[in-house]
């Protein structure tokens, strides 16, 4: 193809569109940086007369910002664990059968993505209300009344950890079931075979063989189920009552929807709290990602 | 160093029954090649000896001692796969060594076995590398590597020459040879191509349809099939099969007149009757250009020839059937020709209508 020479015209033109996208799309993010750092924050985005860390100061020593950042980090990470493991186990399963149910299923989980979750949300409170009737049940006569609401707030189906990183859990599972299923059908069945000749029990086949092969897959799926659960507002607003087990979500909510005036500063400040786990799991996840295992086969 | 025997040994998956009671001996430091078309059941006898695959009926010894049910790794089988199947996030020390690992084994004492066998293998400068940063003859040696270390009574490959290119296989094809002839163990070697299977063994193992259909020395093998499916498996190109009936036996030598017309006279088939049918199988060497003066056995219309410089492939058609003959290159045959050929008559086989070889009677 000829090399077209570029026109000083079209070379502006195009930067300049490219420049404005770009503008429009960082925005929110630097108002958000400018906003926590400026003390007197507004509305608008503007450069601070100084900067100053008081914003954040007053997430955690005001507001319950470390209790609400340490309720999504277990929430989200309890959740992100449980999909990994079920996914692992699952997705293989799924890749390795001959079932002739395999196909149906996948198709059938799939709906649980495709269902808006606030279309479910009335017969999934009504469930999690009979299963939290049932758990109180055993949890009552175990634990006493003194420390029955203590015991609840962790394996509660309704107003509880447990109940919660389940439903998380749940949303996030088909698409890394997916996920995993579709990465362990390029894992080669030869390499376990390989390490079954090599005298490998299974827990050593998947320690040291089918985990680090996985890595890649696990890490793409852990971080899509992570994202997506610390992202998730329906579910805590729904499910969780108690000021003590509230998250990060519905704490910036909670205090944009105080009365008497909106304070831009700390709700940016929590803004970029909230953001940056799921920054730091990307982070993470990345080295991963990229890694590609080749060279093991032949060709 | 081991020997192997199986017998009647049989696989079934569902009501498929995939081998069919084979029964095969296998001597110390042999190298056994099973050859056949796809579909033959020999990666699935060669699985069966590893004890990646259950054995449905018959037994398996191993110097004696019944395998059938002793778990893979406790039968001092190593195997080296179609594919490698090098672990890619280990280097070629730990690939090497992981079987040792496993074991429990001192590192140090992995270490220094690690080292003896990168040195047989040519592997010292490579050892901290990743699988994938080597080349593919590289790659096969770090496989046979994680075999040889553990100092396996039988060594299995499964196609380890398949999707190679060809320099790199006829390299390789040589570095199979000298491991078995520094190591002297037993192996057993699974392959679709008779080519590989002649230049490796010392023993090959036709199989067909989960059945041996012959297993001797690859030069018994080539120059006297049991079969018409061995005749025409062995050799490259395949053994051509002319029909045809017994015209006359007189003193000893059996008139064959093929459905073409054309007959040739064998000595020392007796157990012939006239009238009966039989497959005349004549190999592609064995004919050749019949010289001027001399008398053609037969006269062909050449439909192709294909010249390789030191031969040609002459293809013609008898009876509807095509076939090969291979004669010196020093002659220029065009499509369409029609060409004499004389045939090595001591050198033409005969098969009865179930494709089983007839013997030629001692004299």
């Amino acid at each position: 193809m000829a090399q077209v020479r570029e026109t000083t015209t079209a070379a502006v033109t195009r930067y300049g569109l490219l420049l404005l996208i770009s503008i429009y799309c960082i925005m929110p993010f630097l108002w958000l940086l400018v906003a926590a750092l400026d003390p007197n924050a507004g509305l608008f985005l503007k450069i601070p007369d100084s900067v100053s860390f008081n914003s954040f100061f007053r997430v955690f020593f005001e507001e319950d910002g470390m209790l609400w950042l340490t309720n999504s980090l277990i929430v989200c990470g309890g959740a992100t664990v449980l999909v990994l493991v079920l996914a692992g186990f699952g997705g293989y399963a799924l890749s390795r059968t001959r079932a002739w149910w395999k196909r149906p299923f996948l198709y059938g989980i799939i709906l649980i993505r495709v269902i808006p979750p606030t279309a479910l949300i009335v017969p999934l409170y009504k469930i999690m209300l009979t299963c939290n009737q049932a758990i109180a049940g055993v949890v009552r006569p175990i634990a006493g009344p003194e420390y029955y609401r203590q015991v609840m707030r962790i394996f509660g189906f309704i107003d509880g950890y447990f109940g919660l990183i389940l439903l998380l859990a749940t949303m996030q599972l088909p698409l890394a079931l997916w996920i995993m299923k579709t990465f362990f059908d390029t894992v080669s069945r030869e390499y376990e075979e390989a390490a079954i000749m090599d005298g490998a029990t299974f827990n050593q086949r998947l320690r040291r063989v089918l985990v680090p092969l996985a890595m890649p897959g696990l890490a793409a799926a852990g971080l899509f189920a992570f994202i997506a659960a610390w992202g998730d507002f329906l579910f805590p607003l729904t499910f969780i009552s108690s000021p003590e087990l509230r998250m990060l979500p519905i704490g910036i909510y909670s205090a944009f929807l105080r009365a008497n005036q909106i304070d831009y500063g700390l709700l940016a400040a929590i803004a970029v709290i909230y953001t940056a786990p799921a920054i730091i799991a990307f982070a993470l996840a990345r080295r991963f990602l990229v890694q590609t295992f080749g060279g093991g086969l032949k060709g | 160093m081991s020997s192997i025997t199986l017998s009647n040994l049989s696989k079934r998956f569902g009501a498929v029954d995939v081998i069919k009671g084979v029964d095969i001996a296998i001597e110390e430091g042999e190298f056994a090649v099973f050859v056949g078309p796809s579909g033959c059941g020999k990666s699935t006898l060669l699985r069966m000896i590893a004890g990646l695959e259950p054995i449905s009926g018959g037994a398996f010894h191993l110097d004696g001692e019944l395998m059938n049910d002793v778990s893979p790794d406790k039968r001092g089988i190593a195997m080296v796969f179609q594919s490698y199947a090098l672990y890619p996030h280990m280097t070629v020390a730990e690939n090497i060594g992981f079987s040792l690992d496993l074991k429990g084994i001192p590192k140090e004492e992995i270490r220094r076995r690690v080292g003896e066998v990168s040195e047989k293998l040519q592997l010292e400068a490579y050892l901290d590398r990743k699988p994938q940063a080597l080349s593919g003859g590289q790659r096969q040696r770090v496989a046979i590597g994680r075999a040889i270390i553990k100092q396996p009574r039988v060594i299995l490959f499964d196609e380890p020459l398949s999707n190679l290119d060809a320099s790199l296989r006829v390299q390789m094809r040589a570095e199979l040879q000298q491991l078995h002839r520094t190591t002297g163990a037993t192996i057993v070697y699974v392959t679709h191509d008779q080519v590989e299977a002649m230049t490796l063994a010392d023993r090959i193992v036709v199989l067909s349809g989960g059945q041996v259909m012959q297993a001797d020395h690859p030069i018994s093998l080539y120059k006297e099939p049991d079969n018409l499916f061995v005749g025409q498996f062995i050799g490259s190109p395949k053994m051509n099969a002319f029909p045809a009936r017994v015209a006359a036996v007189e003193n000893g030598a059996a008139r064959i007149r093929t459905d073409d017309g054309w007959e040739v006279a064998l000595g020392g088939f007796r157990s012939l009757n006239p009238g009966d049918r039989v497959s005349l199988g004549i190999r592609p060497e064995d004919l050749s250009l019949a010289g001027t003066g001399e008398r053609a056995d037969i006269t062909v219309r050449a439909i192709l020839s294909e010249r390789l410089g030191m031969e040609t492939y002459l293809s013609f058609e008898t009876s509807g059937e095509s076939a090969i003959a291979r004669v010196a290159g020093d002659h220029r045959i065009d499509t369409g020709e029609t060409v004499p050929l004389s045939i090595n008559l001591d050198a033409c086989h005969l098969f009865d209508t179930a494709g089983q070889a007839i013997r030629r009677g001692q004299i």
